[in-house]
């Protein structure tokens, strides 16, 4: 791992007095700290840096450099993400990363999702959450066609995500009758439009006056808008609440007629359904993934163990989805 | 009994240090001594429920043969990959469902999904 930074270095990045800086999380990939700098006219400037802890970005992800272009691009274009304050050059010393504003807000869906002060943001989160991902969707190809975003048919796509199951030599019945199951249902569509690629309620940044924030943008891909419908309405993401299918917050139809009345194509409906289910077993890979850290070695840990253990759980959703249509 | 402490007494022994310890300590450490008694509790949970026996029987039931887990699994595995073997087939889906709700009931007994169908 990179040493942390020390806040002479930040304070040089962001051209203002650092008060203090405190590592958020650490992972195999990525270290995350909040920065509380000082403005120069005098009022706090709290920002977030987020760097690769190994120097570089794992396989698949979007470079961290393309991911800050993105989300300013976002940000101009009136979406609510944080602004990109500075890209991390070679010679700041701290591997691929940027600094973005620190927006006020709760991250941690449990707690938004079942605090009473939440009730009001809750009641509304359907049709905001629905307003950015029409918005997002309707963004033009072209405005990001310097950028290395993924691109992949739905085909593609699936093909891509069974070379990554077969990885890990897991050998799951459920996993692998999932794959057929959606083999024989996808229909090969072209990537039409930017996909968030992880758009879930713990992606989301709340106030009690609702959605501040979409963070965490580097999965974001080309690919079929239907993705990031489907992935928000997948049963991990509603922490419990599973009568709401939207993130644990709202019901699935509300969200599409929202989405198309806030200028989004119209949302063929069978096929977000496979998309949950497809959602459902890419998270289940994950946490394959997740596992194999421990496994192989790679960041041995008693968390990354453990996540592993939560395949039973994707493994009872796509059954009950198979066995009773829904979940 | 055959032993005074038993693997279950261990663990049950481990949590109670791990619950001690969590309240030293902060953060992520914190945190992870909290994952280290959910995992425990696994651990117990699966020496109490052996749910791979049941997953060897319904897959055995599935394939019409006797065979070690792992074997079960890799053939039931290899004729999904191979399509002679679908959603279709008599039984199939049944017996997954019955073989996730067992590894569901190890794994995470809490789990929105595993309450429902075992109300």
């Amino acid at each position: 791992m990179a040493n942390a930074p020390t806040i002479e270095q930040v304070s040089a990045l962001v051209g203002a007095p650092v008060a203090r800086i405190e590592a958020l999380s650490g992972g195999a990939s990525s270290a995350t700290y909040a920065v509380d700098a000082v403005r120069s006219d005098g009022p706090p400037w709290p920002l977030i840096l987020q760097c690769a802890a190994t120097g570089s970005v794992p396989e698949g992800g979007l470079p961290r450099r393309d991911q800050a272009l993105l989300q300013q691009r976002m940000f101009d274009a009136g979406l609510p993400v944080a602004r990109v304050v500075r890209i991390l050059k070679a010679e700041d010393g701290l591997g691929e990363g940027y600094v973005m504003e620190r927006l006020p807000g709760e991250a941690l869906a449990p707690k938004w999702l079942k605090l009473p002060q939440y009730q009001a943001a809750r009641a509304g989160l359907t049709a905001q959450v629905a307003g950015v991902l029409a918005r997002l969707h309707a963004q033009p190809i072209a405005s990001v066609a310097d950028l290395r975003l993924p691109v992949a048919s739905t085909a593609e796509a699936l093909a891509r995500m069974f070379a990554n199951y077969r990885r890990f030599g897991v050998d799951s019945p459920v996993f692998d009758l999932a794959f057929a199951w959606l083999r024989e249902r996808v229909t090969d569509r072209p990537a039409s439009a930017i996909v968030h690629g992880d758009f879930r309620s713990g992606n989301f940044l709340i106030s009690e006056h609702g959605l501040e924030a979409v963070l965490d943008w580097e999965l974001a891909h080309l690919g079929d808008p239907h993705e990031d419908l489907g992935w928000l309405c997948c049963n991990a993401w509603r922490f419990g609440v599973w009568d709401k299918p939207v993130g644990g917050f709202g019901d699935r139809e509300a969200l599409y007629s929202a989405y198309e009345a806030a200028g989004g194509a119209p949302v063929d409906r069978a096929a977000t359904r496979l998309w949950e289910v497809w959602g459902t077993l890419k998270w289940g890979i994950a946490c394959l993934q997740l596992g194999d850290d421990h496994v192989s070695g790679r960041l041995r840990s008693v968390e990354r163990a453990a996540i592993g253990r939560r395949v039973s759980e994707v493994e009872l959703d796509l059954m009950h989805i198979f066995a009773k249509g829904d979940v | 009994m055959a032993e005074q402490i038993e693997a279950t007494a261990l663990i049950e022994a481990v949590q109670l240090f791990l619950s001690e310890l969590e309240g030293e300590l902060k953060g992520r450490r914190a945190f992870h001594a909290k994952v280290a008694q959910n995992a425990l509790a696994i651990v117990a949970r699966e020496l109490a429920q052996a749910p791979q026996a049941r997953e060897q029987a319904l897959l055995a039931g599935v394939l019409g043969h006797q065979g070690s887990l792992d074997g079960l699994r890799a053939e039931l595995c290899g004729r999904l990959r191979s399509g002679t073997i679908g959603e279709t087939t008599p039984g199939l889906v049944d017996a997954l469902l019955q073989v996730a709700l067992a590894r569901c009931a190890v794994d995470n007994p809490r789990y929105a999904t595993f309450r429902r169908l075992a109300s």
